[in-house]
C-alpha cells in the first residue's frame, strides 16, 4: 500500500540518524498545528476562574499560582514538541516512546494542582496509563518480533497481514487509548479539567485527539485489509 | 482556475451558502414549532453584523488564546475548503480539522474563566469522546474503497456507484456526526441553555463574528462531505438539493427533539458508532 493514499502526496524525509521523519500534507498540517499552539502556550497567561461559592451570594476567584504555572507550562511545552514529534515520525518504537512521554507529562501537567478532586481524576489516569504502557510496548515488539521490523516504510510495503501482527496492532491500539485517556477511560481525564489552566488543558486534550487520528492511519498502514 | 482565485470563491461561496443554511434551518425550526421565525438572510446578516459591534476582553480570560483561538477556528475552516472542495485532498486532514474543532470548543470554554463556558469545556471533552469514535467513519470508508484521498473516493464512487449503497451504517454514523453539530441539536451538550451559549457565552464584537463566519463555513464543508463522501460525484444541482434536505431533515429532527443530559448524549453516540462499525463490518465480510 502507499503511504500517499493515506496522507496525500509524499513531500519528503527528515533523516535524523535512525530516526526518519516524513512528511505528508496530513502529517505537515498536524504538526504545523501542534506547533502552534505550543508556541501559543509559551506566550499565554492563564484565565482566572470565577466559580460559585455555596452559601452565599458572593463569586470564588481561582487562579494559578507563579511556582505551578512554571511547572506547568515547562510540561505543557514538552508536551506540545513531544505530539508534534508523533505526528511526523517514521517508526513505530519512536511513536510508543512520543505515547508514553505524552502520557506521563499529561499527568505531570495536573499533579501539579492543590485539588483533591483533579489529584484524584490525575491519579486514576496514572494508573490506567501505567497499566497500558504493557500494551503499547508489548504491542510494538509483537509487530517487530513477527514482521522484522518497525520501519512504517517498510510495513507498508508488507503484502499481507499475520494474525499475530494483527494482535500486535489491536494491543497497541489498546496502549495508545488508555495512554492518552480517550474513550473508553475518558471519565476520569474529564474530571483533571476542573481546575484553571486554560493553555495547559489544552494541549492534554489536544494531545490526545491528535494522537488517535494518527494511530489511525498507523494501524492502517499495518492491517493490510483489502 | 488560478488556485488563490479557487481559494476565495470557494471560501465565500460556503460561507454565503453555510450561512443561509443555517437561516434556513432556523426558519424551519421556528414554523415546525409555530413561530414565524425569523427571515432566511438573518444568519448572515448577524454574521456581518458582529463584525462591527465593540469587542470586550473578560477581566479574567487568558488574552492570547481567548483571541487567538476564534482566529484559529476560522483558519481551520478555511483549510477545511483547501482540502475538501478545492483540492479533495485527504480525509484524514479533515479528521484533524474536526480534532482542532472539538479543541476550540474546549478552549474558547476555559479561555474566559466564565463558569458557563469552563462546564461546556469539560463537556466538550465528553463529547469529543464520543464524536471521534463516529468520525472513525474514515476507516472504514478506507477499507471499502482503499484510499482515504476525496477525489479517490469520487473516483471510486464513479466506478462502483455511492457507498451509501454498499455501507449505508457508515451513512448513519456520519449523519449523527452532522446532527451533532447542527444548532440546537439533541446532542449539543457543550451549548445547551443551561449553560446560556455554553463555551460561546463570552466572545462578542469580531470574535463572534469570525466564530459565525465559521460554523458557517463548518456546516457547509460538513454536508459537502457527506454528500460527497456517500452519494458520489454530484453536479452542483444535486449538491445544492442534498444540503437543503440535510437541514430540513435535521431541522425537523432538532425541533422536535429535547436537549439530552450529557452522560445519554454521549452513551448515544457511543452506541450507534459501535453498532454501525460492527454492522458495517458484517456487512463488507458478508
Amino acid at each position: 500500500m502507499d503511504i500517499s493514499s493515506l496522507g496525500g502526496d509524499f513531500l519528503g524525509i527528515i533523516p535524523l540518524g535512525d530516526i526518519v521523519l516524513y512528511l505528508t500534507p496530513f502529517h505537515l498540517f498536524m504538526c504545523v498545528v501542534m506547533l502552534l499552539f505550543t508556541f501559543l502556550i509559551c506566550i499565554s497567561k492563564t484565565e482566572t476562574q470565577v466559580e460559585a461559592s455555596f452559601g452565599k451570594l458572593e463569586d470564588t476567584k481561582v487562579s494559578v499560582g507563579l511556582n505551578e504555572f512554571k511547572q506547568r507550562r515547562f510540561l505543557s511545552i514538552i508536551c506540545g514538541i513531544a505530539t508534534a514529534g508523533a505526528m511526523i515520525t517514521g517508526d513505530l518504537f519512536n511513536f510508543t516512546l512520543f505515547m508514553a512521554l505524552i502520557g506521563i507529562v499529561n499527568i505531570g501537567i495536573v499533579s501539579a494542582v492543590k485539588q483533591t478532586s483533579v489529584l484524584n481524576a490525575a491519579y486514576q489516569y496514572g494508573l490506567i496509563a501505567m497499566m497500558c504502557s504493557l500494551p503499547l510496548f508489548g504491542g510494538a515488539a509483537i509487530i517487530l518480533a513477527s514482521t522484522g521490523t518497525l520501519s512504517l516504510f517498510e510495513l507498508s510495503n508488507l503484502a499481507t497481514t499475520s494474525a499475530m501482527t494483527v494482535f500486535g496492532a489491536l494491543l497497541l491500539l489498546i496502549g495508545i487509548l488508555g495512554e492518552s485517556g480517550v474513550a473508553p477511560f475518558f471519565a476520569t481525564k474529564a474530571e483533571m479539567f476542573r481546575t484553571p489552566g486554560s493553555p495547559f488543558l489544552v494541549i492534554i486534550h489536544l494531545s490526545s485527539l491528535f494522537v488517535v487520528i494518527r494511530a489511525i492511519e498507523i494501524l492502517l498502514i499495518i492491517i493490510k485489509v483489502i | 482556475m488560478n488556485l488563490m482565485a479557487n481559494i476565495l470563491i470557494n471560501v465565500i461561496t460556503s460561507f454565503l451558502g453555510g450561512s443561509l443554511l443555517l437561516g434556513l434551518h432556523r426558519k424551519i425550526m421556528a414554523r415546525i414549532q409555530l413561530r414565524p421565525g425569523p427571515p432566511i438572510i438573518q444568519y448572515l446578516l448577524h454574521s456581518l453584523k458582529f463584525f462591527f459591534k465593540e469587542t470586550s476582553l473578560p477581566k479574567t480570560a487568558s488574552p492570547v488564546f481567548y483571541i487567538s483561538i476564534v482566529c484559529i477556528l476560522a483558519g481551520i475552516w478555511t483549510t477545511g475548503v483547501i482540502v475538501g472542495p478545492v483540492t479533495q485532498g485527504s480525509l484524514l486532514i479533515m479528521f484533524g480539522i474536526y480534532a482542532v474543532y472539538k479543541i476550540v470548543e474546549h478552549n474558547m470554554g476555559s479561555s474566559s474563566g466564565s463558569p458557563y463556558g469552563k462546564l461546556s469545556c469539560v463537556r466538550a471533552v465528553f463529547s469529543a469522546a464520543s464524536e471521534i469514535p463516529l468520525f472513525a467513519v474514515v476507516a472504514l470508508i478506507f477499507f471499502q474503497t482503499g484510499t482515504l484521498s476525496i477525489a479517490g473516493i469520487i473516483h471510486y464512487q464513479s466506478v462502483n456507484g455511492p457507498l451509501i449503497f454498499t455501507i449505508p451504517l457508515a451513512g448513519v454514523m456520519f449523519f449523527i456526526l452532522l446532527l451533532t453539530k447542527s444548532p440546537y441539536s439533541p446532542f449539543a451538550i457543550t451549548k445547551g441553555k443551561e449553560l446560556i451559549s455554553g463555551y460561546e457565552t463570552e466572545h462578542f464584537g469580531f470574535l463572534r463574528g469570525f466564530l459565525m463566519f465559521s460554523e458557517s463555513i463548518a456546516w457547509f464543508i460538513m454536508s459537502w462531505l457527506f454528500l460527497t463522501l456517500f452519494f458520489g460525484p454530484l453536479s452542483v444541482v444535486y449538491y445544492v438539493i442534498g444540503m437543503i434536505a440535510i437541514t430540513v431533515v435535521t431541522a425537523f429532527i432538532n425541533a422536535t427533539s429535547p436537549l439530552l443530559n450529557p452522560n445519554h448524549s454521549v452513551m448515544l453516540q457511543i452506541t450507534i458508532a459501535f453498532v454501525c462499525i460492527v454492522g458495517t463490518i458484517i456487512m463488507m465480510v458478508v
